[in-house]
């Protein structure tokens, strides 16, 4: 990997997400926020996954950001890829 | 003998206005199921100082409110989804 670019891993629980078109919303705009690098959010398990630049986000950023979107979004405990 | 009442030729006095009766705005929401009108309803509820209806078969919004268009599309536009302002009801 290279060594200049950092990622970090999240998973944030998102509530109320009923149908894949609230999926590809809040994937559409997490993932162009800056930062951002992967965004794979599931329906059945109400979460979200995001690889980031933990230079330009925080775990809680992000879940501000879904928040701000109106939904309920919970950090877990963050975990760094192994 | 007639009474002498000063009353203004013409000029009506102003309507009053009544801060209960606040502008109505409809606008147009791209909302496909509950989870979006939920979502919806998240928003303007975190905005404060609304009063709205949510029509969702016909992805309307009808807000009750003293914010400006400008402010509730803002906040409208937080969602995600496409949001145009329709007018005033």
């Amino acid at each position: 990997m290279d060594p200049n670019m950092s990622a970090s891993c999240v998973n944030i629980s998102v509530e109320g997400m009923t149908c894949s078109s609230c999926v590809w919303t809040i994937e559409q705009q997490i993932g162009k926020l800056n930062g951002v690098h992967h965004i794979q959010v599931s329906l059945e398990e109400k979460n979200a996954t995001i690889i980031y630049d933990p230079k330009l986000q925080t775990p809680e950023t992000l879940q501000e950001a879904i928040d701000d979107m109106g939904f309920d979004a919970i950090l877990r405990n963050p975990h760094p890829i192994p | 003998q007639q009474l002498e009442r000063s009353e203004p030729a013409g000029a009506s006095p102003p309507p009053p206005t009544v801060p209960s009766v606040m502008p109505k705005h409809e606008f147009s929401v791209d909302m496909t199921c509950e989870g979006c009108s939920n979502a919806v309803t998240r928003v303007l509820n975190k905005l404060g100082g609304v009063q709205f209806d949510i029509d969702l078969p016909n992805k309307k919004v009808c807000i009750d409110s003293e914010h400006s268009v400008d402010a509730l599309l803002e906040t409208l536009k937080k969602t995600g989804k496409t949001v145009t302002y329709v007018g005033p009801k």
